[in-house]
């Protein structure tokens, strides 16, 4: 075999195997789409088709005037996982900055402790959790889920959140202090600003983890109104409704559309946060 | 003197600045997961949450238990089938695209950012996907099969049947992790030096040759961190499992966190779950210990 074919073949089967994987992880989202823009009978059609033969949006009109219990749901997810967001961002942004920059045997010890408890299973937490917080009230509320969530988030955001703040010249640190400046105002004013990608990456980590959560909800929630969107969808869904395959495929597109618009706008400093967390951390 | 004093305050700074952290990983997680592996040895119901009465020592009840029905072994070969095959699956085809996206391919910039989608779609909605998908009467996959077999197989029901209800959830788990093992190495493949490549390829190295010699090893803490936090993760996978199987048929897909959630929140017997969630955090601990240890004694051979 000469060079000339051996690096047409390469050239080919490089894009077949582009081709093929790229066809197996977009195929699902496309027929997502399409079936909840099928009629329930069209999507009941057997051979299935390719394409909607008639475009119809009655799934997302049935799902904003008559299903729409999972608006409720929705607003949860928004309302629990931006809290989270936000108390894991600023709970990170003060013991990521601890780790990164004292050196110390108590620091060191909390980073390591930090690494050992995403070895836990949230099932093993529940089961305590699930006790220990109807004894102070907090079941049943969204404060107790949110701070459930918050504690098994932040263990990740900081040390990701650390491995920013270690890339900080120390140098303006000391030029700060020796202008005078507190320690307080070092950290806040001065460093802080200087990691704000990191805060991003961890800020839409903790949201992308919160809005996907299942176990938490499942066992510290109870009543329906107070229920977050996964949980929501399969109590509700898939056991009264799931004779509806394009109304749960419609539901599925609202679901996913804003993780997708959030991953999309800040791509640039989610795939720099994961890589410097789970490359370089 | 002003050091010592500086020191001194570095430290009481360093405290107060990880004191919530430490205080919310102590009651939501150190806590819990100790109350938890004390209610495994112990009959703790539902009644005793209510009554708040505290549990009784049952001599190893729980364990011999659920060791006895069957139940655990089970899922602990589940656990690690559904792992190991994810795992290994999602390695090689991971690679692979991050190899090509790595070449020069055209619009490969384009296809980093799409291929990311299945990542952000929320768990339960990934699974709904592809309980659709292999719906068993009208679901795309039944179609696929009676058309490639001829029209041989028409029944086909991949959730439905214990043989294959297993390689149905970790097709799941594959579309949706498969985008960021890329991602991750992908970064790391551009930490690869270019010109130690160029000077293989002078040397007349292949390039089956030169992906083992020189852009593994380069890649190794890459592939090391990345395959850790895929083990860990789909250790510890509930949702997907939930959603489409719920742990069935018969038993072919409950692993260590259906047994411990069924145990312990639908059949309410939290002892017997908390067993079950000991046993399972015990083993991931030394899966990951031992999966260092293989890879430190690779990286030095």
């Amino acid at each position: 075999m000469d060079i000339k074919t051996t690096r047409t073949l390469s050239l080919v089967l490089r894009y077949l195997v582009l081709v093929a994987i790229i066809l197996f992880l977009l195929f699902p989202i496309y027929w997502m789409l399409a079936t909840s823009f099928k009629t329930n009978m069209e999507a009941y059609q057997y051979p299935p088709t390719f394409f909607p033969s008639e475009v119809s949006v009655s799934s997302y009109l049935s799902l904003f005037t008559q299903n729409n219990q999972f608006f409720v749901y929705y607003v949860n997810n928004f309302i629990v996982s931006g809290i989270t967001a936000l108390i894991c961002t600023l709970v990170s942004i003060i013991t990521g900055y601890a780790i990164a920059r004292f050196n110390i045997r108590w620091t060191v010890l909390v980073a390591a402790l930090l690494v050992f408890t995403q070895m836990f299973p949230i099932v093993s937490r529940m089961i305590s959790l699930y006790g220990l917080m109807s004894d102070i009230g907090l079941i049943n509320t969204r404060t107790g889920l949110i701070l459930a969530i918050s504690a098994a988030q932040i263990p990740f955001c900081a040390t990701l959140m650390s491995s920013f703040f270690r890339n900080v010249p120390k140098e303006i640190e000391e030029a700060a202090y020796v202008d005078g400046a507190g320690r307080n105002r070092i950290l806040f004013s001065v460093i802080t600003p200087l990691v704000k990608p990191g805060m991003l990456a961890v800020g839409i980590y903790a949201f992308l983890q919160t809005w996907d959560d299942y176990l938490h909800a499942a066992t510290l929630i109870q009543s329906d109104n107070l229920r977050t969107l996964s949980i929501g969808i399969s109590l509700r869904y898939l056991g009264e409704l799931s004779y509806d395959w394009s109304l749960i495929n419609a539901i599925s597109v609202i679901g996913t559309i804003p993780m997708v618009l959030v991953f999309f706008f800040f791509q640039k400093y989610m795939v720099k946060g994961l890589v410097a967390g789970a490359v370089k951390g | 003197m002003r050091s010592l004093t500086k020191k001194r305050g570095d430290m009481y700074y360093a405290m107060a600045l990880t004191l919530p952290a430490v205080i919310l990983a102590l009651l939501f997680i150190f806590i819990p997961i100790i109350d938890s592996v004390i209610k495994s040895f112990q009959d703790y119901k539902v009644r005793n949450i209510i009554g708040n009465i505290p549990g009784e020592w049952n001599n190893f009840e729980n364990y011999t238990k659920i060791f006895q029905s069957g139940a655990l072994p089970n899922a602990v070969v589940n656990t690690f089938s559904f792992v190991i095959l994810v795992i290994l699956c999602q390695f090689v085809l991971g690679m692979a695209l991050a190899l090509v996206l790595n070449s020069n391919v055209k619009c490969a910039r384009f296809f980093r950012s799409i291929m990311m989608t299945p990542w952000v779609v929320p768990t339960v909605i990934s699974a709904l996907i592809w309980m659709w998908l292999f719906q068993p009467q009208y679901g795309l996959f039944k179609y696929i099969v009676e058309v490639f077999t001829g029209g041989r197989v028409t029944d086909f029901a991949m959730l439905n049947n214990p043989s294959t209800a297993l390689l149905g959830v970790s097709i799941a788990a594959l579309w949706k992790q498969i985008p960021l093992m890329t991602l991750l190495l992908l970064a790391g493949l551009q930490n690869v030096p270019t010109d130690i490549l160029e000077a293989a390829t002078i040397d007349g190295a292949g390039s089956v040759r030169k992906f083992f010699r020189i852009t593994l090893p380069y890649l190794s803490p890459v592939v090391k961190v990345s395959i850790s936090m895929s083990i860990i993760e789909n250790f510890k996978q509930f949702p997907l499992f939930w959603t489409m199987t719920g742990g069935g048929p018969d038993g072919a897909t409950t692993n260590l966190a259906i047994l411990s959630y069924r145990e312990a929140f639908v059949s309410m017997n939290m002892g017997s779950g908390a067993a079950v969630t000991t046993i399972w955090m015990a083993l991931m601990i030394v899966t990951i210990g031992v999966y260092n240890r293989l890879f430190r004694t690779q990286d030095l051979s």
